[in-house]
């Protein structure tokens, strides 16, 4: 593997040993890749299963019980956990949009004093891990003014705590979102603007009407990931709901799974599916703006 | 504001020359109000929910504030008493541990299949679904699985082994194995990100370079260790802090897996604080802890800064 390869009269030597390592990249990126899809094979395999298979180790589910999906949701209420993530997902996503578009928009374009040192100021916030504000975060989304029992002071009641207000606003529009937007946005021409401007187009209609439907693609960027984001959310929730009518999916699988002496795994592995199941399709449909959000934040931010 | 707003007005009316000057002012002045109508919401947003928090966690930390009425100021008295607290102590440890083995493993095992995708093979994107579906499942499905995975009567990880001879092992239940099987599983997991993030930067390698190397008869190690890694210097960097925060940050694994358990085997930091938080309701406490954890992530993000600078010295 020295010069040799490259040098032409011993060529016909390159391709034996190269053809041998590539077999051997295939084996092993193979096993690599079913060491990744075997959990989700065995998690399904058991959802199959009934409780005598489920007593000692074995593969293949003898028939596949698909009445244990109805059963899982008859012992739980998985549906309704689910409808819960579902709304939680679908309003983060959109309040996210609606504060990061904006924001990112003008802190690409518009003059505004002291852009850089608020771009800044995003960036830092970006590397705040959720973790360290877990405490205060918890006082003051209590603490909310006129909400759940709150007087104008915030005192006296419990805020937005077991609220969908509390699930979907204090995590949402994060940071990072402002920054994608706002990378998206910087690299559409002034030129557009500036000759909507001189049509007589106010500045929100060229945010909205021209600027905005150009970096759709990059939108649905910040989609995928808030999406995925809230879906797969835990201690948020497991923090601020105390009734199951506001839980969602991660949280009733996580109660679902609490006494492992007595957990009916056919059961909870169905639920696991149900929770596991819409990410991975979205992955599978959206994979190019996962791939190219990730470079967008690893490589440039 | 009319003197920095100068320059702009003039760049702006400067193309269309005759275009009188109080118009385009005025227009720059409508950019600026819808600007910062447009910035409210996010600053707004981003004051009350992480820079108010930020700072109220310093604040809370000496204070012995516990959900009540009355309260009172106890300076480092919380940060004293964790030196003395063995459950801190112990998810301290634990938390440190667990980031020193699982962010060096996963990166280089992360590196190597990158490169390995990066080697023109067919079905990448096969391949790319395949390491990156743990990463968008949440971990409470997978830590539900893996949970299975470790059953000990009926879970594939000793129907596995078993069919090599091996014993069955308790693994989570058992104090030995329980922070590594938990290990495991974060290795696993991480695994998809750290690849796409690698498989983009590997594609931004200079190809100038490694047929350079080519020609001065450089071997494919060699390319590697002295053209690739050095190129990819500024992506190491950056998946080694998110990796960091993010290793600081377990908890839904554990929560669901072992709740820090056989004992205080896998207590990790974020599971203390929330107990301590929301358990024990000691939230002055939990503050201080809070505290501690940012300055230990910073001192492993100072350290990994330095380690990067040795690198490309070297």
């Amino acid at each position: 593997m020295t010069s040799a390869t490259i040098t032409g009269p011993i060529a016909s030597q390159k391709p034996s040993g190269l053809r041998i390592g590539r077999i051997l990249l295939y084996v092993v990126l193979s096993l690599g890749a079913v060491l990744m899809i075997t959990p989700f094979l065995w998690m399904v395999l058991t959802a199959f299963k009934n409780d005598l298979e489920i007593a000692t180790f074995s593969w293949l589910p003898t028939e596949l019980r698909w009445r244990n999906f109805v059963e899982a949701m008859q012992s739980a209420p998985f549906l309704r956990y689910f409808r819960n993530s579902l709304f939680i997902a679908v309003g983060e996503t959109a309040f996210t949009l609606a504060v990061c578009t904006t924001a990112g928009y003008a802190l690409a374009k518009l003059p505004i004093r002291g852009s850089k040192a608020l771009l800044s100021y995003f960036i830092l916030l970006l590397l705040v891990p959720f973790q360290i504000i877990l405490v205060p975060l918890f006082l003051i989304v209590k603490s909310i003014p006129l909400f759940g029992g709150n007087n104008i002071l915030g005192q006296g009641g419990i805020g937005w705590l077991n609220s969908w207000w509390g699930l979907i606003i204090p995590l949402g529009a994060a940071p990072l979102f402002t920054f994608l937007a706002r990378q998206f946005y910087v690299s559409i021409p002034n030129e557009l603007a500036q000759a909507a401007r001189v049509d007589g187009l106010g500045e929100f209609g060229i945010f909205w009407r021209i600027m905005t439907p150009l970096v759709k693609p990059a939108l649905i960027t910040i989609c995928v990931f808030q999406i995925e984001a809230a879906w797969n959310g835990f201690l948020w929730p497991l923090m601020i709901t105390t009734s199951d009518s506001m839980r969602p999916l991660q949280l009733g699988l996580a109660i679902f799974a609490q006494n492992p002496a007595e957990i009916q795994w056919p059961y909870l592995m169905a639920g696991t599916a149900l929770a596991t199941l819409p990410m991975i399709v979205m992955f599978v449909f959206a994979q190019k703006r996962f791939v190219e959000g990730m470079a967008n934040v690893g490589i440039k931010g | 504001m009319s003197a920095t707003l100068e320059h702009p007005t003039k760049t702006a009316a400067a193309p269309r020359g005759a275009a009188p000057v109080k118009e385009s002012r005025e227009l720059i002045r409508s950019q600026v109000r819808a600007g910062w109508i447009l910035l409210s919401p996010a600053l707004l947003h981003s004051g009350i929910f992480i820079v108010i928090p930020v700072l109220a966690v310093l604040v809370l930390s000496l204070t012995d504030y516990s959900f009540g009425d009355s309260w009172s100021w106890v300076g480092l008295g919380n940060y004293a008493d964790l030196f003395r607290d063995v459950d801190f102590q112990a998810s301290l440890v634990n938390t440190v541990l667990y980031a020193v083995v699982v962010i060096p493993i996963s990166m280089a095992i992360a590196l190597a299949v990158a490169v390995g995708l990066n080697q023109k093979i067919k079905g990448l994107g096969f391949f790319r679904t395949a390491f990156y579906i743990p990463t968008v499942t949440a971990t409470v499905a997978i830590a539900t699985i893996w949970l299975w995975i470790y059953n000990p009567g009926s879970g594939l990880a000793n129907g596995f082994l078993s069919l090599f001879g091996f014993a069955p092992n308790r693994w989570l239940a058992d104090p030995a194995t329980a922070l590594p099987s938990l290990m495991v599983v974060g290795i696993w997991q991480g695994l998809g990100t750290k690849i796409i993030i690698y498989l983009a930067a590997l594609q931004g390698v200079s190809r100038d370079l490694l047929e350079s190397a080519d020609l001065d008869g450089a071997s494919r190690w060699q390319k590697f260790v002295n053209v690739t890694l050095p190129a990819l210097s500024p992506v190491q960097f950056f998946v080694l802090i998110t990796s960091i925060v993010g290793t600081f940050q377990v908890f839904d694994l554990v929560y669901v897996m072992t709740r820090g358990g056989p004992g205080t085997e896998t207590r990790v930091l974020v599971l203390d604080i929330y107990q301590n938080a929301f358990q024990d309701l000691k939230l002055g406490y939990a503050s201080a802890e809070t505290v501690i954890m940012m300055i230990v992530i910073a001192l492993f993000i100072g350290a990994g800064r330095l380690l990067q600078k040795a690198d490309v010295n070297d």
